[in-house]
């Protein structure tokens, strides 16, 4: 039997949700204007946007880009992140490249990456995977120096190698920490992916926006919108559920992402 | 830390950095790529400080500048009392954060066409969009370092008689400065970004902008010189934060 308490904390999220909606619909009609549809209009809209074929294989193909350059990025920025996090000279050769590249906005890489290799998935993905890298390496770094040294002594003591230590305790003790950057990544993703299709308008769901906006189509614009917030939403939900199940034992920190732009 | 070892750090640090751009100028020298699309790194420079003394390409940094500030400083304001506010009142904490449950994982950029049509295509829009972007990781590290607070502090605060209102601005926001300044210099980083982003999509002036143009007109040369210049940017406002920074927190034991 659930609780009251828990019941209404649980249904939080979603009643904020409905008082948004219901302000955006309040604020829509005392404006009354073309460009800002009331909310009902908007959410009329997604049916026709999801239904149409072709921009559902748009959307696909967005969503695509994003799982495959944010996997290559934590498959790459973990093993970084954690030898930074315990060697101080490989924490002092990376560390200032980092900070140069970090103010860089990723997307804006896109024009240059496209002179190069193109407008096709392969530039898209290379701007995702730069862009989930950064706080993926980050937290990483971050998760990897606070294991305890005492940890690792006794380790050492019960004849585990180096790279034993690295895989059976520090990847473990970093775990939470490591999936804090992932979650912040996964944000990251979703927000490189809308942009790179914004700049390289050509495909994905970024362009579908920017399309209705030229057109003039107002309602496709908030639909769209939604979506790619429901998106940004369902995702981060998603994740949050996974890492409960793999770090139960840990207390979370920050039970919100700190998202990166 | 001793300052040799300090200086063997920067030395090490500095390795790499020289090494991406010989490994850039040997790209260039060996014929991998031709000029068009990789200029050297000489000629960027080059360019670069040729374009700074220029009034043109300074009144672009400056807008880009104010509006990087406008927005940041909205976010500060906002994040720093709402999170405050959700720190100190338990009402107020059930309204905010279902809300920010919601809003901090939605991709910001996609708000922009909206933004652009209720703001039009001038300063507010791209100023609006920056500080949305901000606000989060400010708001949400001066609600953690708030409510981390040590209880004996605001007790002790109590009993020398600190009237009740003035607990919050006396006790609870100094002690919570050091996380909300780590949420800052995320908020800085976010705002450089998204401040040239917004004015990539849509803009008639700005660094972002020039980057845009020279995109257009296939100007390699031009088109790397905004990227290091908002680099740059970042780096100085980063290097300016963390000094204000060990001002504000010179009494605070070493954080």
């Amino acid at each position: 039997m659930i609780s009251m308490r828990a019941l209404v904390s649980r249904s939080a999220p979603l009643l904020a949700c409905l008082g948004l909606l219901g302000i955006w619909q309040i604020g829509a009609l005392i404006l009354n204007t073309d460009s800002f549809p009331t909310a009902l209009d908007a959410i009329r809209a997604i049916p026709s946007i999801l239904g149409d074929k072709e921009s559902l294989i748009n959307i696909l193909a967005s969503l695509r880009r994003m799982a495959i350059g944010f996997s290559l990025a934590v498959a790459v920025s973990i093993p970084l992140g954690l030898m930074m996090g315990r060697s101080r000279g490989v924490a002092s050769f990376f560390n200032p490249l980092l900070m140069v590249i970090y103010p860089v906005p990723k997307a804006a890489l896109m024009p240059i990456i496209m002179l190069w290799l193109g407008v096709g998935d392969l530039a898209k993905t290379l701007v995702i995977f730069l862009g989930v890298s950064l706080p993926v390496i980050y937290h990483s770094f971050q998760g990897a120096k606070a294991v305890e040294e005492k940890m690792l002594w006794s380790g050492a003591a019960m004849g585990l190698s180096a790279t034993q230590r690295m895989m059976r305790i520090v990847l473990p003790a970093a775990l939470p920490e490591i999936l804090t950057g992932c979650r912040t990544g996964l944000v990251l993703a979703l927000i490189t992916m809308v942009t790179s299709e914004m700049i390289a308008r050509q495909s994905g769901a970024g362009n579908i926006l920017f399309n209705a906006l030229d057109m003039g189509q107002y309602d496709a614009v908030y639909a769209m919108i939604i979506i790619i917030g429901a998106m940004g939403i369902g995702l981060d939900a998603a994740f949050e559920k996974l890492r409960g199940k793999l770090v139960r034992w840990s207390e979370p920190g920050f039970d919100i992402p700190l998202s990166f732009a | 830390m001793n300052p040799r070892a300090v200086t063997s750090d920067v030395l090490l640090g500095i390795v790499p950095i020289a090494l991406s751009v010989a490994l850039w100028q040997a790209i260039v020298s060996f014929g991998y790529a031709p000029a068009t699309l990789l200029p050297p790194p000489g000629l960027v420079f080059m360019r670069l400080a040729q374009q700074l003394t220029t009034s043109g390409f300074q009144q672009e940094i400056a807008a880009t500048l104010f509006r990087l500030f406008a927005g940041f400083s909205i976010a500060v304001i906002f994040g720093v009392s709402i999170g405050l506010a959700a720190a100190a009142s338990p009402g107020v904490n059930a309204v905010v954060r279902p809300i920010v449950r919601v809003l901090a994982p939605l991709p910001k950029v996609a708000l922009y066409p909206a933004l652009l049509l209720l703001l039009g295509f001038g300063h507010e829009s791209k100023i609006t969009l920056v500080a949305a972007d901000a606000l989060f990781p400010i708001l949400l590290s001066t609600y953690y370092g708030a409510s981390m607070v040590e209880q004996k502090l605001i007790w002790s605060a109590m009993a020398a008689g600190t009237p009740r209102g003035q607990i919050l601005l006396k006790v609870v926001l100094p002690a919570a400065v050091p996380s909300i300044l780590t949420g800052c210099r995320i908020g800085l980083v976010i705002s450089c970004i998204v401040v040239f982003l917004a004015e990539m999509i849509t803009s008639t002036d700005g660094l972002g902008h020039l980057l845009v143009t020279a995109a257009r007109t296939f100007q390699a040369v031009d088109m790397f010189v905004p990227l290091i210049t908002i680099s740059l940017l970042g780096l100085i406002l980063n290097g300016l934060l963390q000094a204000v920074r060990s001002y504000l927190l010179r009494g605070f034991p070493e954080v």
